[in-house]
């Protein structure tokens, strides 16, 4: 595991004429789970999609190691930032084997060739995500939460010491988005890898970060650990919305009580 | 590789030896069985079976594995198993550059197939250019190009209306998709630029198994999603183009052989060999039953290719329906 250092300088992104991310400036901490947090459209998908060259700054610059991700080969780039976008698409028909060697494919020649360490890293990645007794069944018969470990698995495969997720929980229910984040933190310990995943819930972002990145309307409002980021004051700037922050009997992360027009405290 | 991923492109080889060489022995006159390979080797009935029977099964061959791998790369490309090169647009515009040459031109021979390609290629242009939107969308080019497809057809037939009758009736037996007694050279030319694509296409190969993905996912894994988008795309664009050039449309081969070659292998890969196999089984096959089924009778191999392929687009479509409730 080599250390590194991926961070935004004054990057402003756009589409078209609406301009999405305002200037902002992001360092992400090496070897820590970061997630980002924030309001719909907020541009917290359109950052993370940004760190992971999938959108170009129109202004200012994301870099590796000093380097802009633009300078980068592709191929190389990718054996050092894995991502998971929202929905990625399973071929038709395509075994979970097939799928997860897929993220070999930076590692590997011109031609595509196999080797024995894209069979191990293969084999690795489907045993670190429990997938390894779904490997030869097709990816759409899979309930929801098995396909999603098979994605992370596919983005194991790929070896990167950094690992970006764009909400890898949405559309699963709350025993299977236990499971995945339980899995990424098991990844964070044992391999130091950097995670860096947009999280609707703020609960669970509070829960499972190192690092909180709160966002609203193309800035970030507040940075840092949770249990300092996570305040009723952060949450009526971000979300405009009143609530109450408890210690979450679980964890002891910062819970936020949502108050509405009707439940007040 | 599984056991069916070694065991289908044998049978299909089987599949194609016995075709090639039932194309060489049957017909009007029939070469007994020991006479076709003494025949080959300058034996007795050398005249039918190497002068008119074995260029025709040759390019039958090289066609159809052209128009196999040129519909697999559109159809995986563009996710969509209506992205055939003749349903949207490439073909046509191959055939009306070829056929304006004709017409207009009297051109013949390479300048014409030059100019199927050049036609090709622009159509392929125009429909990437309108559907144009931070990229390659692969919907709005489908649908560009059957719209194309049709603009391009009509003009086709303004062409053919103001033509001379005896020049569109030589432009109308192209149209089809016929494959004639044509001459080695024209064969050399065709086998040559095939195998040009090919070599492109070994390396582009992987990068189209990673665009299956999704262009966030390849690009999460290294690919440069619109510069192989666009390399595939021209690769494919020719294929059909010299499949075209040299055989006229000869339509639904490359639409059906993708989707076949995915059944009887049972991947998900853009399986590109076994859709070239796939292609020249069909264009044999339908070359073989074009010219003997009826006797006396002469069909074109294109005619016979729709008359399989058009209920073949049917039925995939009334199954999908079914199925999935949208294609």
């Amino acid at each position: 595991m080599t250390t590194h250092e991926l961070r935004a300088d004054a990057v402003t992104v756009g589409f078209d004429e609406r301009e999405v991310l305002h200037g902002l400036d992001l360092s992400v901490p090496d070897g820590r789970i970061t997630v980002i947090v924030g309001p719909n459209a907020c541009g917290k998908s359109t950052l993370l999609r940004t760190l992971a060259r999938l959108l170009r700054p129109s202004a200012g610059e994301v870099t590796l190691d000093g380097m802009p991700l633009r300078g980068y080969p592709g191929k190389k780039l990718a054996t050092s930032i894995g991502l998971l976008p929202q929905q990625p698409i399973a071929p038709d028909g395509i075994t979970v084997e097939d799928l997860v060697t897929r993220g070999r494919y930076p590692r590997q020649g011109l031609f595509g060739q196999r080797t024995i360490a894209d069979v191990i890293a293969v084999q690795a990645a489907l045993i670190a995500t429990d997938t390894a007794d779904l490997a030869s069944r097709r990816v759409e018969e899979l309930s929801g939460g098995q396909r999603q470990r098979v994605w992370i698995a596919m983005a194991l495969a790929q070896e990167t010491d950094i690992l970006l997720l764009d909400e890898p929980t949405t559309y699963l229910d709350v025993t299977h988005q236990i499971e995945v984040l339980d899995l990424l933190v098991e990844l964070n310990h044992r391999a130091g890898t950097t995670i860096v995943m947009v999280l609707h819930d703020l609960n669970l972002a509070a829960r499972y970060a190192d690092h909180m990145v709160v966002m609203a309307e193309g800035r970030i409002v507040a940075e840092g650990a949770p249990a300092e980021v996570v305040t009723a004051e952060t949450v009526r700037q971000a979300f405009a919305l009143e609530s109450l922050v408890v210690a979450d009997p679980v964890s002891g992360s910062p819970m936020v009580v949502p108050m509405g027009r009707f439940h007040t405290a | 590789m599984t056991r069916r991923g070694v065991l289908v492109p044998i049978v299909l080889v089987v599949g194609i030896i016995a075709l090639a060489y039932a194309s060489l022995a049957i017909g009007s006159f029939d070469a007994a069985p020991s006479n076709v390979l003494a025949a080959l080797q300058g034996g007795d009935d050398r005249f039918t079976v190497v002068r008119l029977r074995l260029p025709r099964m040759v390019l039958a061959v090289l066609v159809g594995a052209c128009l196999g791998i040129a519909g697999t790369i559109f159809q995986t490309l563009l996710s969509n198993p209506l992205a055939s090169p003749d349903l949207i647009g490439v073909s046509q515009g191959a055939s009306a550059a070829a056929v304006g040459a004709i017409l207009l031109g009297g051109l013949s021979g390479a300048a014409v197939s030059l100019l199927a390609f050049t036609g090709a290629v622009a159509v392929a242009l125009l429909i990437t250019l309108l559907s144009w939107r931070h990229g390659i969308s692969s919907y709005r080019f489908v649908l560009i190009g059957i719209g194309i497809a049709f603009v391009v057809q009509a003009f086709l037939g303004y062409l053919l209306t103001r033509a001379d009758v005896r020049d569109a009736q030589a432009a109308l037996v192209w149209l089809v998709g016929s494959i004639g007694t044509p001459r080695w050279d024209e064969i050399a030319v065709t086998a040559l630029l095939a195998a040009l694509l090919v070599v492109a296409l070994v390396s582009l190969a992987p990068k189209l198994r990673m665009l299956q993905l999704g262009d966030d996912t390849a690009t999460g894994l290294g690919v440069a999603v619109t510069r192989s988008r666009i390399l595939l795309t021209l690769v494919a664009v020719g294929f059909a183009a010299v499949a075209v050039a040299v055989a006229g449309p000869v339509l639904f081969v490359a639409f059906v052989a993708g989707p076949i070659a995915k059944r009887v292998t049972r991947s998900s890969g853009a399986a590109l060999v076994v859709s070239a196999l796939v292609g020249c089984v069909v264009v044999l096959a339908a070359d073989f039953l074009g010219q003997r089924a009826i006797a006396d009778v002469r069909v074109p191999v294109g005619v016979v290719t729709s008359l399989v392929g058009a209920p073949y687009l049917l039925w995939m479509l009334a199954r999908d329906n079914r199925s999935r409730g949208s294609l």
